[in-house]
């Protein structure tokens, strides 16, 4: 995740008064934290229903494909890496890199969405439906939702590459607070990933 | 509310009419539905018919009583749906916001709020009736007032929109943020009408029990807010009256000096 950055409060000041500055705007970091709270009382629900019907929850998730969602990670992490370039060659001014970056950004999710469309086939397909068990009804649920974090994150990106490529609407802060979503939305994945295809 | 005399006279008084009636349909819907009627927490979707009787008799003059209020006093939720509208409307963005969300409110408002006080004072009403039909009219009432929240959810990210894109600051923009998050929990109530049991069924651990705190406070926080609003309107089209300093804000640089 991009860094919280010390910068001077006043140009003119003699570096005493310099104060922490969050990344973005402030009210998207307000809205990470309570989506992340709603997030974490789904978690929790699952990890307590889970508790409730393990062997049940064993059996059902052994349909899923550790080395698919592996990849899956590994192509969001690979976007917030590029995201987080993007917020760089931005603070340098490389705009054209920057917008490269957002569209690397861009491509990246929307491959990790278009597998995602795959598995789900693929598991309907096989008789695992969101009615099937409540492991999958967990499953189609959370990647579900974060389905569609994703696509507002498409939403976000394409005011971020409009933010980068027009130079009057150019504002750090608004690249930054695109790039929080982004971020949280990776998070999001990690950690769904952990609990649905890694924790046995 | 300001001390001046004056700022209660006309238009402004007729803002803080409105609040009140919001705060108060709001409070009344809150006490009739949780400890009148007794319809929230919603029942358990998976009773049987001759458990359904049972479930209405058990209940029966708290439905009858708390939904006749609804029924004489239901209508002023279009004054606090109004003054939701008059606050797009004082936003910098076109009419076309306040007039989406008025016409989505409005017409939901018959299936995501009265569908449910029709059917539970029938079945109350009616206890003599074949139990099939008491379990089919328990059934339409939940089902109606939970499952109906998609087009509430369009009606969230209207107002969203409308404070993202408003240069008169008259909404902070975390409360656009907030009005998101409102709806995505909205969205997670549609398999409301696919399970019967589970954490997704509309008394359900995230169907209910995670939704309604997040309603909960974001309905006290818009409560909030449009009091706010009226405090600083000046009645006018152009930007309202500067909030207090936000201590949040004094260190964002433009892009220009944070590359320097």
């Amino acid at each position: 995740m991009t860094t919280i950055e010390t910068l001077p409060e006043d140009a003119a000041g003699d570096g005493a008064d310099e104060v922490e500055r969050f990344p973005g705007d402030p009210d998207m970091w307000l809205f990470v934290i309570f989506e992340t709270l709603v997030f974490t009382s789904y978690f929790c629900i699952y990890l307590y229903s889970r508790t409730q019907h393990e062997q049940a929850f064993l059996e059902a998730q052994s349909a899923l494909t550790l080395w698919l969602g592996t990849f899956d990670t590994i192509l969001l992490l690979t976007s917030s890496w590029a995201i987080a370039r993007c917020v760089q060659h931005t603070r340098a001014a490389q705009y054209g890199a920057a917008r490269q970056d957002a569209l690397v950004t861009a491509g990246l999710g929307a491959v990790f969405l278009a597998l995602k469309i795959v598995e789900w086939v693929h598991l309907i397909r096989g008789g695992h439906t969101f009615t099937s068990s409540e492991f999958m009804q967990h499953f189609f649920f959370l990647t579900g939702m974060h389905a569609v974090h994703l696509l507002i994150g498409f939403v976000v990106l394409g005011v971020l590459v409009r933010q980068v490529a027009d130079p009057q609407r150019r504002s750090l802060t608004t690249i930054e607070t695109c790039t929080t979503y982004w971020h949280t939305v990776d998070l999001y994945w990690v950690i769904i990933f952990a609990l649905l295809y890694v924790v046995r | 509310m300001t001390s001046d005399k004056s700022a209660l006279a006309g238009p402004k008084r007729e803002l803080w009419f409105a609040w009140y009636v919001t705060v108060a349909f709001y409070g009344l819907y809150s006490v009739i539905f949780f400890a009148v009627a007794r319809v929230q927490p919603p029942g358990r979707p998976w009773l049987a018919p001759d458990q359904t009787v049972d479930w209405f008799a058990d209940r029966r003059w708290g439905l009858l009583i708390g939904f006749a209020l609804i029924f004489v006093l239901g209508g002023f939720s279009a004054v606090a749906i109004a003054l939701i509208t008059y606050s797009i409307r004082r936003m910098s963005v076109s009419p076309v916001f306040a007039y989406s969300y008025l016409i989505l409110y409005a017409v939901s408002a018959v299936p995501g709020f009265m569908f449910i006080c029709v059917a539970m004072t029938c079945g109350a009403m009616r206890p003599e009736r074949d139990p099939v039909v008491q379990q089919w009219l328990y059934d339409l009432g939940f089902l109606s007032f939970v499952g109906t929240m998609g087009v509430f959810l369009i009606g969230s990210l209207v107002w969203m929109m409308a404070i993202l894109l408003d240069k008169n600051g008259v909404f902070p923009t975390w409360f656009g943020y907030l009005n998101l998050c409102n709806a995505l929990t909205e969205v997670v109530i549609a398999p409301s009408w696919i399970f019967q049991r589970g954490v997704l069924a509309y008394n359900g651990a995230i169907g209910f029990w995670v939704n309604v705190p997040v309603f909960g406070l974001y309905t006290t926080v818009f409560i909030i807010l449009l009091r706010n609003l009226i405090q600083r309107d000046d009645l006018g089209t152009g930007p309202l009256p500067e909030p207090p300093p936000d201590v949040w804000r004094r260190a964002r640089p433009p892009v220009e000096a944070a590359t320097s």
